[in-house]
């Protein structure tokens, strides 16, 4: 209240310029580009307007191969790479550390948890989105996701969550989970992969280019799309060296 | 000559009223606390309403309930006792760096110098004196202890002083000999022999004896009689003997019958886990490691000790870390006793920073963390580490204990295009029925469907892979551990399937057997 009796008396004082003059502290605070957590994926930025949005929830839909675990390291490296802390609830049990370490993640301030059921993940989130992680991705898995979609409640609840510590929230799923509580939505969907050699020469895998269609944005519907590329590193073989296929006899 | 200024705390019936912070909700009740065996049993305290009904100190539990039938009673509890003394000497510590522990709801503590701290504008030290016996009473009830103040420049004063009033009670500076005078000898040293003796000749007062001549006490009754003399003149020359404080802080309750179950023993620990919390709070630290005994029936003791993530002073995530331990670990037999000591630390403050991301609240950490072990399971939450090896299921997981973050918060780097592919790994590995070509390149896969364990089947279920190979690289030939007897020996492929999904599949060249264990996504 004193606040706001001071703030109508510097603009008495100050009159009609006042609001090209005074500037509210969450403003510079949203104009410095804090509230979104760039991705480093310059295609998913690009259609994001600059990265995730803090505060709301971001569900990602694709199926096998589509790139979504792929942005889901990514994310998780840009967060963790900037010095915040990040989790991780893995449904479905598929995180490689080594593979982690090698997209950039900073594997001290990753929090791993691995639920069992989507109860659990939804329980789990909101306990990491209340004590302040500044980032909790809930990755489902492959289909069918373990313990069915979850209720309407639990996801708006946690939407709640990350509404008030102001975290980012992304749930990667391998389809529609989160409903209306979902502020952005977006879907990746897989195109062939790319291969290096041709005919009967071996081959090596050189990228997954899925395109990524956003399809809602801050609440509301928006038909956008992009590719995105997705290289693979020398070390997909899991931390072994990498070398030539052999030819079998 | 500057006065020295001695406060005494007394918390009268201490065994009932140690026993009664132990169990609230007897307050209000008719009990009596009993020390000793079958007949020989006797009541040292009782409460005021048994006390009403007739009930003494003294008595044997038979009289006792010949008088009350409904008499609750309850053995002496060291447990109890131990734990409310030290939280009363912590009271005292948060107030005096010189603390006397005299035992049995008994303290002297040095007040010099504090007089300063509790004056207010136009008080005197008197009035000074009346707001620290006020301050130590307060803060003697939050921890549901009825503790008596007595000031004074000498012990012997001070705890007379402390049996008198329930409000604190302040003996002027030099006033101590005219406030002993008209009190009876007993109050002098009720347990000294040598008060006998001067019953025996006469001798009534403290005052009385005051007045005897000093030369002719000494070459009576001896040095005690001197010591005793000296004492009723107002000189008590006995210095406050401050105590080391103990390691950890300790609480525990014997039972009145053994426990069996998890959740009563929950609902008893959780107020012991209260009180030690309280503890904690009020000297500013938090608790780093948690060790607990129970004691077994008919005869053993169960010793556990729990490390926490970060000091902590919530007694939910301490509750909650002793009924997983117990879930995980049984004790094996009944419960009659426990005690529970917590070690400090002092709690990690979380840095701000004016230009770097925030840390995580490491209280708060804790707490999440205990309720996510409780949540998830132990095995189910931790940070990820790499293994150094060339399996690609490897994992491990260790304690999640973030660095602080940077001072400035550093901008990621955005790849330009894409980024990097990743494998999401499939455990445990899905068994595949593979056909192959002359090559021994595959050119067909489908899920095997025989079913190892119940678990492993569910996940086979749930990943199904089956389909013609479109593309397929490989091998890329994996070996480790000769040596052991846990060897691997695989031939890799990254095969690409008319679904569109693409499959990291090894075939075992030991067993000749065929598993996808990743997708790449």
């Amino acid at each position: 209240m004193a606040l706001h009796s001071t703030t109508l008396r510097i603009e008495q004082l100050l009159g009609a310029e006042t609001s090209r003059i005074l500037t509210r502290a969450r403003d510079l605070r949203r104009d410095s580009g804090r509230d979104l957590l760039p991705t480093t994926l310059t295609p998913l930025d690009h259609l994001l307007a600059g990265g995730l949005p803090r505060g709301q929830l971001v569900e990602l839909n694709g199926r096998r191969s589509s790139g979504r675990f792929s942005v889901v390291l990514a994310v998780l490296a840009s967060a963790t790479g900037s010095g915040e802390a990040a989790a991780l609830i893995d449904l479905g049990d598929g995180l490689d550390p080594q593979a982690a370490a090698e997209a950039g993640v900073d594997l001290s301030r990753l929090l791993w948890a691995r639920p069992r059921r989507t109860q659990q993940a939804l329980a789990g989130s909101e306990l990491l989105l209340h004590s302040g992680f500044p980032l909790v991705v809930l990755d489902l898995g492959n289909p069918p996701v373990s313990g069915g979609r979850g209720s309407e409640a639990g996801w708006m609840r946690l939407a709640r969550a990350a509404a008030a510590r102001e975290s980012a929230l992304l749930v990667s799923s391998p389809y529609r989970v989160s409903g209306s509580a979902a502020a952005t939505v977006i879907e990746a969907h897989s195109a062939r992969p790319r291969w290096q050699g041709a005919g009967a020469s071996p081959r090596l895998l050189d990228a997954l280019t899925p395109r990524l269609e956003l399809k809602k944005l801050g609440g509301s519907p928006v038909e956008r799309s992009a590719r995105l590329v997705l290289e693979a590193g020398g070390g997909r073989r899991g931390g072994a060296c990498p070398r030539p296929p052999l030819e079998v006899p | 000559m500057k006065d020295h200024r001695v406060g005494c705390v007394l918390v009268p019936l201490f065994p009932l009223a140690a026993r009664l912070r132990s169990e609230p909700d007897l307050k209000g009740e008719a009990l009596a606390i009993f020390e000793g065996n079958g007949n020989v049993a006797r009541i040292v305290a009782a409460t005021l309403r048994a006390r009403k009904a007739g009930v003494q100190r003294g008595m044997t539990l038979a009289q006792a309930r010949g008088l009350l039938p409904r008499l609750g009673v309850r053995p002496r509890d060291a447990c109890c006792e131990r734990a409310a003394q030290e939280s009363l000497l912590e009271v005292a510590e948060s107030l005096s760096p010189r603390v006397e522990d005299a035992g049995e709801g008994l303290l002297y503590l040095d007040l010099d110098g504090l007089e300063r701290r509790f004056s207010v504008n136009g008080g005197g030290r008197e009035s000074a004196e009346h707001r620290i016996g006020g301050a130590l009473i307060a803060a003697a009830e939050t921890l549901a202890l009825p503790a008596r103040v007595g000031i004074a420049g000498s012990k012997l004063a001070a705890r007379v002083a402390a049996e008198g009033s329930d409000g604190p009670t302040v003996v002027p500076p030099g006033n101590e000999a005219d406030y002993l005078a008209p009190l009876p000898l007993s109050r002098l040293a009720p347990e000294a022999e040598v008060v006998e003796a001067l019953h025996r000749w006469g001798i009534r007062s403290i005052g009385d004896f005051a007045r005897l001549p000093a030369n002719e006490v000494a070459s009576r009754l001896g040095n005690d009689g001197q010591q005793l003399h000296e004492r009723a003149r107002g000189l008590d020359r006995r210095p406050i003997i401050p105590r080391h404080p103990p390691p950890s802080f300790q609480e525990g309750l014997e039972l009145d019958w053994p426990l069996v179950a998890l959740e009563p023993f929950l609902f008893v620990a959780r107020a012991a886990l209260d009180r030690l919390c309280r503890r904690l709070e009020a000297t500013g630290l938090g608790c780093a490691r948690l060790d607990f005994a129970l004691r077994l029936e008919p005869s053993g003791y169960d010793e556990r000790s729990i490390a926490l993530p970060a000091p902590t002073r919530e007694e939910k995530t301490l509750l909650t870390l002793v009924k997983l331990d117990l879930e995980r670990r049984p004790p094996g037999a009944p419960v009659s006793g426990f005690t529970f000591a917590a070690h400090p630390d002092r709690p990690r403050e979380a840095q701000l920073t004016l230009f770097g991301p925030n840390a995580l609240s490491p209280d708060q950490l804790a707490t999440t963390l205990a309720r996510l072990f409780a949540l998830l399971g132990i095995d189910g939450v931790g940070s990820p580490r790499t293994v150094d090896c060339h399996r690609p299921e490897r994992c491990t997981l260790a304690a999640y204990a973030p660095p602080p973050p940077p001072e400035v918060r550093s901008s990621p780097t955005a790849r330009n295009g894409g980024g990097l592919l990743a494998v999401r790994v499939l455990r445990p590995p899905v068994a595949l029925e593979v056909l192959v070509d002359d090559r021994q390149q595959p050119v067909s896969l489908s899920a095997e469907p025989a079913a190892v364990s119940r678990e492993s089947s569910e996940k086979r279920s749930r990943t199904a892979i089956a389909g013609r190979v479109e593309v397929a690289s490989g091998p890329w030939r994996v070996e480790e551990g000769w040596w052991t007897e846990d060897a691997v020996d695989r031939d890799y492929w990254d095969v690409e399937l008319g679904d569109g999904g693409v499959y990291r599949i090894y075939r075992d060249r030991s067993s000749e057997a065929w598993w996808a264990d990743g997708i790449y996504d």
